[in-house]
Parts: C-alpha cells; sequence; structure tokens
C-alpha cells in the first residue's frame, strides 16, 4: 500500500471510473423501480420510502469518516501521501451526505414525530458529525502549503473518530426521540424482507456513486497539483 | 510488496497519536458519563415516581399510550402514557395531537406536572419504533395469530 503514489492511484481511479458509473446508473435504477413497487408502511404510510435514501446516508457518512480517519492514521504516522489524499478527497463526499442524512431526517420527523428538530443524542451527535466534516474541509484550504492542510485536517480527523461510536450507539445508550437501529443490531433487522432488500440494493447504489464521485474527485486533485508544479518549474 | 521496518520515529509518531486519541476520548466518555441526566431525551414514568421536588419543573415524559386510555372531550385530549413496568402518567393535552398518534403507540410528552399528579403538556411527539412493514405481512401475522397490535 505504501508503495502506490497518489499518481499511480489516480490513474487507475481515472481508468476504471466509467466501469462504476456504469454499475452506479444501473442500480440506481434499479432501487428506484424498487422503491416505487413496495408496498408502504402500514402505520406511517408513504413517508416511510425517504428511509431508502435517509439511510444509506447515513451509514455513508459514518463510513466514510471512518475511512478518512483510518487513512490520516496511515498518513501521519508514515508519512504517505497517497493517505492524505484519499482524506482530502473523501470529506466533502462525506459532508453532503451527512447534510442530506440531516435534511431527509427531518422532512421524515416532521411527518412522524410532529416536529423538524430535536436536541435529542441522535441527532445532535449527527449534526456534531457534519460539523466536523465542515472543519475538515476548511482547513484543509486555509493553509498556503497543502502538506501543512493536509497535518492539520488529520488531526481534526483523528479526534472525530470518537463521535463515530457516539453517533451509532447514542439510541442505545441514551433515551432519545430517534428510534433504534432496524438493521444493524443484535437478533437481526427489525423490517420484512422486501423491504431489507431494497435497502440494501439503495445502499449500494449509493456508495458506487460516492467511490465515482471520489475518484473524480482525487484525479482532480492530482492533476491540479501537477498543474501547479509545471508553473513552479517554469 | 516491501516489508515496512518500524523505525523509531513511526514508533514515535504513532504513541503521539495514540495519546491524542487516548486523552480526547477519555475524556469525551467522562463528559458523557456525567451529564447522563442531562443527555437523556425523556424519562419514563416509573422514572418520574422516584424523583423528587418535579412540581412545576419543566419535564419530559415518554412510553407507549395506555390502550383504551385515549379521549377527546371539552377540546382538552387526554390519555395514559405507560412504561415496560405497567407504571402510567395521567397526561391533559389541549392542542392538535401529531398525526401518528395511537393508542399502544410510542409518544413523548413535554410540559409540567400539576398539584392534582396529572401531567400537563405543552408539546406531543410521537415516537416510532423500529419495526417497519407492509399491512399484508399485519394480515398474514394475524391470520397466524402471532400479531399483538390493535
Amino acid at each position: 500500500m505504501f508503495a502506490i503514489t497518489p499518481n499511480t492511484l489516480s490513474n487507475f481511479l481515472n481508468s476504471i471510473s466509467r466501469y462504476i458509473i456504469f454499475l452506479t446508473i444501473i442500480l440506481l435504477v434499479v432501487s428506484g423501480v424498487l422503491i416505487i413497487l413496495l408496498e408502504n408502511d402500514y402505520y406511517q404510510g408513504i413517508s416511510f420510502k425517504i428511509m431508502f435514501i435517509h439511510v444509506p446516508a447515513a451509514w455513508l457518512s459514518l463510513l466514510l469518516f471512518s475511512i478518512m480517519g483510518v487513512s490520516s492514521i496511515i498518513g501521519l504516522v508514515f508519512k504517505s501521501p497517497t493517505s492524505f489524499t484519499i482524506s482530502r478527497a473523501m470529506s466533502p463526499i462525506g459532508f453532503i451526505m451527512s447534510i442530506i442524512v440531516l435534511i431527509t431526517g427531518s422532512i421524515w420527523g416532521n411527518l412522524t414525530w410532529g416536529t423538524y428538530w430535536v436536541w435529542d443524542a441522535r441527532l445532535t451527535s449527527m449534526l456534531i458529525l457534519s460539523f466536523i466534516y465542515l472543519g475538515h474541509i476548511l482547513l484543509l484550504y486555509s493553509f498556503d502549503h497543502f502538506q501543512k492542510a493536509d497535518f492539520a485536517a488529520s488531526i481534526l480527523a483523528i479526534i472525530g473518530l470518537v463521535n463515530l461510536p457516539i453517533v451509532k450507539f447514542s439510541v442505545d445508550w441514551w433515551t432519545t426521540l430517534h428510534q433504534g437501529s432496524s438493521i444493524l443490531k443484535i437478533g437481526g433487522p427489525s423490517v420484512t424482507t422486501d423491504y431489507f432488500i431494497t435497502l440494501l440494493i439503495s445502499f449500494f447504489s449509493l456508495f458506487l456513486l460516492c467511490i465515482y464521485w471520489f475518484s473524480n474527485i482525487f484525479y482532480i486533485i492530482i492533476e491540479n497539483r501537477k498543474i501547479e508544479r509545471s508553473k513552479l518549474l517554469e | 510488496m516491501r516489508i515496512i521496518k518500524l523505525n523509531n520515529q513511526i514508533k514515535k509518531r504513532f504513541i503521539f497519536l495514540l495519546v491524542i486519541f487516548v486523552c480526547f476520548s477519555s475524556s469525551i466518555v467522562l463528559i458523557s458519563y456525567s451529564l447522563k441526566d442531562q443527555i437523556a431525551y425523556f424519562v419514563s414514568p416509573s422514572d418520574l415516581q422516584q424523583m423528587q421536588n418535579i412540581d412545576n419543573k419543566y419535564l419530559r415524559v415518554g412510553g407507549l399510550v395506555k390502550k383504551g386510555s385515549l379521549k377527546f372531550d371539552k377540546n382538552i385530549w387526554k390519555f395514559e402514557v405507560i412504561d415496560e413496568f405497567n407504571q402510567t402518567v395521567e397526561v391533559e393535552f389541549s392542542k392538535t395531537l401529531p398525526n401518528l398518534v395511537e393508542e399502544n403507540k410510542g409518544i413523548i410528552v413535554e410540559g409540567v406536572m400539576n398539584k392534582e399528579n396529572i401531567f400537563i403538556a405543552e408539546i406531543v411527539l410521537a415516537k416510532h419504533d423500529e419495526n417497519y412493514m407492509p399491512q399484508s405481512a399485519i394480515d398474514k401475522m394475524r391470520n397466524d395469530g402471532i400479531w399483538r397490535g390493535n
């Protein structure tokens, strides 16, 4: 892994990105059709279909942050520029995902609970997660030299790792308005099989979309650096 | 693949990061442990009975709406909130209830306890549980005799 330079990874991602977007579009269409065909929940009616964007986005915002944190640790310990660039390319995607979670969640909350926002443990820790993402992005662009920015932002990403178990387990540790986990919990999922399969397909389609987006951002960062370097040499 | 030797520099950097992480996470754990009661969004009716000096204190109580207790008379909603230990609290609410408040479903009420031990709610929120299923699955469970809702 440490032998991979940012350049080789960028070329590799660029070469496979067209296949990824092909697969993504197929899966997005399949999940969209499945979501439309699904029978409504007996109690919430049609508003439960927000779940198929809310839950995958929530999983992804946690998953992307954990990848960012681990690659920041590897980057700081082994001085690996590839790891730094991975976490640099990942944070805007994770930020968008956490914003999607907050917006879809508050729409669903208004339809179901009767309020857009409350300050319970799950909602507040999710808001903090999106603020950490935003802080990470701002740190990355507030230094003249990108290596200094990478160092500062990596420290923030490592500290932000503490928030991940709080987001995940807040519904078990404290009493919250937000319901407990339906899928990733002891005793198996508490949704019917057709909902579960649709949720998995919509998760994978959104996941592949994030990978495609990530490979584009990664490529752009590397190409920008090449241009800047060639300007300096002139 | 190249084998990486852990030299002193790398070890030092790793320990530095570990110390940062451990310090920060232990401080978060201590803070959230000592603020446990403030972080909790609501208390159950059985918690409420053990609490002292709750007159005119703004509280949130959560549980299920007791079956057969939801009534509407003289422009006031009256119902009882019940928890898993069968402790109940009588609640009165004079505004519009959220759509998804039903008997035997989760609810959170915000307000104060009055002298007659009736909870006067200012805000009522419906708490949804983690179970999602279509009507056909419920009909099937009803036929099999394993459905316990209303």
